[in-house]
């Protein structure tokens, strides 16, 4: 491992937060509203502790790990050199498909939202081969990408969410009682299924330089991360009402299309587009990147740039496989996508770390 | 060597990036001088299933409106000749403003004209939707237009001022599609067109006016509301803004302006839970803008039948607006969600379905006016001839007398 390709921990963070934009933004506020109704607004209060015990419990779980081990080598210490190497291999494989359903999902937003008569092969074409370029390079030059885009970020999701205001409608989120917490936990499931994709990325864990005082950096960065799940939600369903919120593919940019800033500025959902594809594009190299760290971690390769682009063939060709059509893709990303992730993320790594820990292997 | 070839790559690509040319990677790149921007489109049934679509833009801000029109079996086959044959300019949908749907249109259905709207990427669930009625949508935005007086303008014009004048409110497309999912059914702006004398060359031959509200069932108009229904539906849908009344007085006409109406809902349950009454208050404020004949505002007893009049008035416009929405059996006011809001574990609880109860329910309509001032003239000397009963002299006189 290259001691140069080094980055900080704040600098992970926020390659996961501008990661995660691209998948919140395609289940939420549906998934949730789906099982919470006009609750799911306060979903995210429920999510938020939930992500932030995953968070603590991988903070804990990599404490007396050696720094450039990540979640690769530590699946290799932990379940042994077989067992280690198929969740390895699983991890690798499910991630390029993941990669291939993110280009499709991108692909399949931007026809639907600015060129109807576009070609989703062309977009999924050119996504990959920008973002094969990016995971080829550097980790810190894909963390340094996302430090730089993220207050763009910022500033457009904070300037399109406060511009939704005027249209949120009270009667759209009220009434919720207690006898909504039932639904409202259910509701907190997506948007914890979004979080928990953040524990992907500890298999760049090992590019982290570690800091001699432990600061809890990821948390302020999970908190803001519930504040977009939180306005996302609020203001697409405070907008379009329950149940035209969960029966339209992109609700969220059915509302920034509406979006009128001061009286003077409209239009600007092309803006928002574009952007939301960044974070597409940071992810999709993200997880190029991931899937060529296991396999350099599990080949025993020095370089991982040699994997990238095999990976990025696999990922398109899944990226073309995975539905025949915007309906049957829609399936996979309601229902399948959130399940596999829900299971890996959430379920099977923590329980990984957790193995290597009570071994005392790391 | 590695940094130079990336520099003239990046260069090579940036020469795509702008420019008129074909070379450029914008494959929808539009000339500016090639655009028509449509602010009104119209839908018209043809009958047999053919529909008519109009739309009605300018190419820019000095350029004159213009009007195009294609048939079609559908919405989507219609607008698609209309976009893509050669109006001499390319039309873009995004600045759309106002649908405005023929009356025979909106009695088949208006759903079509709906998931265009939602589908099509380039118009906006803001667009207002209008019903036209007496006539086509065609013919109206044909009528209206000017020389000087765009019809788009007529018709924003109408929508921003509709609900000062408290005779109606233009509802988006993204507020009928979500009141349709939600109560399954909604209320959408009906529009005329009226023949006037012309005064100004500017302006076209017809005058539009509101017309009431018309309500959809099932994506069809099944009726149409009154005047005082309308007024009803808007001040219990906190649509509100204001408007002019005129009160009768014995010997004198007192025109108000209502610029304050708030609603509250009072569900009643009875033990076993049932929803048995609604209670709707009503507080309205208003200001003397007129008085006409023997009327001395200044007088509390005066200012008392005002407030009288005003209460019974806008009650009774509340009570219509119910009536009516209990003889469809049509919940288009909402009132199930502002029950829910105001109790919403009593409400969960009811062991009745709300449409069993909704067309039977027993709803109080009770109000409360304030005359909370007039403008500048309080009692006009000339009014009340010689003998002046103006307050300001009487209070003086009794000063003095004390």
């Amino acid at each position: 491992m290259g001691k140069t390709d080094r980055i900080t921990e704040r600098q992970l963070s926020v390659l996961i937060f501008v990661s995660l934009l691209s998948p919140m933004i395609r289940i939420l506020p549906a998934s949730a509203v789906l099982f919470a109704g006009r609750a799911a607004w306060l979903s995210t209060a429920l999510a938020l502790p939930a992500g932030a015990a995953l968070v603590g419990f991988t903070r804990w779980a990599r404490k007396n790990a050696p720094e450039e081990m990540g979640l690769a080598d530590m699946a290799l210490a932990g379940l042994g050199p077989v067992a280690g190497r198929v969740f390895d291999i699983l991890c690798a494989l499910w991630l390029t498909f993941y990669g291939g359903f993110i280009a499709r999902s991108a692909a399949e937003r931007l026809l639907a939202t600015v060129y109807p008569n576009g070609n989703t092969p062309v977009f999924i074409v050119v996504m990959l081969a920008v973002a094969l370029f990016t995971a080829s390079g550097l980790t810190k030059t894909l963390s340094r990408t996302a430090e730089i885009l993220m207050p763009i970020l910022g500033a457009v999701i904070a300037v399109v969410l406060l511009s939704a205001l005027p249209d949120v409608s009270a009667g759209n989120l009220l009434p919720v009682t207690y006898r909504d917490l039932k639904a409202m936990a259910y509701g907190a499931l997506p948007i914890f299924d979004v979080m928990a994709a953040s524990g992907y990325f500890l298999f760049l864990a090992g590019r982290v330089r570690r800091p001699k005082a432990q600061k809890p950096n990821a948390f302020p960065w999970l908190i803001l991360l519930a504040a977009v799940a939180f306005g996302v939600t609020f203001f697409t369903l405070g907008t379009l009402g329950e149940k035209l919120a969960v029966s339209m593919e992109n609700a969220f940019f059915m509302v920034v299309r509406n979006i009128k800033v001061l009286g003077v500025v409209e239009r600007m959902e092309a803006v928002v587009v574009t952007v939301w594809i960044v974070t597409d594009f940071i992810f999709l190299a993200a997880v190029l990147m991931i899937v060529a760290e296991i396999w350099r971690t599990v080949t025993g390769a020095k370089k991982r740039a040699v994997f990238v682009a095999p990976s990025a063939a696999l990922s398109g060709a899944a990226a073309f496989l995975v539905a025949g059509n915007a309906f049957a893709f829609q399936r996979w990303s309601d229902f399948i996508v959130p399940a596999v992730n829900l299971l890996l993320a959430a379920v099977l790594i923590p329980a990984v770390m957790a193995v290597g820990k009570l071994r005392r292997r790391y | 060597m590695k940094k130079a070839v990336c520099v003239c790559l990046a260069l090579a690509v940036a020469l795509s990036l702008t420019g008129c040319s074909g070379l450029t990677i914008f494959s929808n790149y539009r000339r500016l001088e090639n655009i028509e921007l449509v602010r009104t489109v119209t839908v018209d049934s043809q009958g047999g299933g053919g529909v008519n679509v109009s739309v009605y833009g300018t190419a820019g801000e000095q350029s004159e409106a213009r009007m195009y029109e294609r048939s079609g079996p559908s919405v989507g086959v219609a607008m698609g000749k209309l976009l893509l044959m050669p109006l001499g300019r390319e039309a873009i949908l995004s600045h759309t403003e106002a649908l405005l749907m023929g009356e025979e249109l909106a009695k088949e259905s208006i759903r079509e004209c709906l998931d265009y709207v939602e589908r099509f990427s380039e118009m906006r669930l803001d667009t207002g939707v209008l019903i036209v009625r007496d006539g086509t949508a065609r013919d109206l935005l044909a009528g209206l237009s000017g020389a000087d007086t765009p019809a788009s303008d007529t018709i924003a014009g109408l929508g921003r001022n509709i609900a000062r004048v408290g005779e109606g409110y233009f509802f988006t497309a993204r507020e009928i599609a979500s009141s349709l999912a939600d109560n399954g059914c909604a209320l959408v702006q009906c529009v005329r067109g009226v023949e006037e004398e012309k005064l100004f060359e500017e302006r076209g031959e017809l005058n539009l006016e509101p017309a009431g509200f018309a309500v959809v069932r099932e994506g069809a108009v099944c009726a149409y509301l009154t005047d005082q229904e309308t007024l009803g539906a808007i001040l219990l849908l906190g649509k509100y803004k204001s408007r002019n009344v005129d009160l009768a007085l014995p010997g004198a006409a007192v025109t108000v302006s209502v610029d304050l109406a708030q609603t509250e809902l009072e569900p009643v349950f009875d033990r076993e839970g049932r929803l048995t009454r609604l209670r709707v208050r009503l507080s309205l404020r208003a200001n003397v803008i007129n008085v006409a004949g023997m009327a001395d505002i200044t007088d509390e007893a005066v200012r008392r039948t005002c407030e009288e009049a005003l209460t019974e008035q806008m009650t009774g416009a509340v009570r219509a607006a119910v009536r009516r929405g209990q003889e469809l059996a049509l919940d288009y006011l909402d009132l199930e969600g502002a029950i829910r809001r105001k109790a919403p574990l009593k409400t969960a609880d009811m062991p009745d379905a709300w449409q069993d109860i909704f067309p039977l329910l027993a709803v109080d309509v009770e109000g409360k006016s304030v005359l909370a001032r007039t403008y500048d003239i309080a009692d006009p000397p000339e009014l009340f001839g010689k003998e002046d009963k103006n307050p300001w002299e009487k209070l003086i006189e009794s000063l003095k007398g004390s």
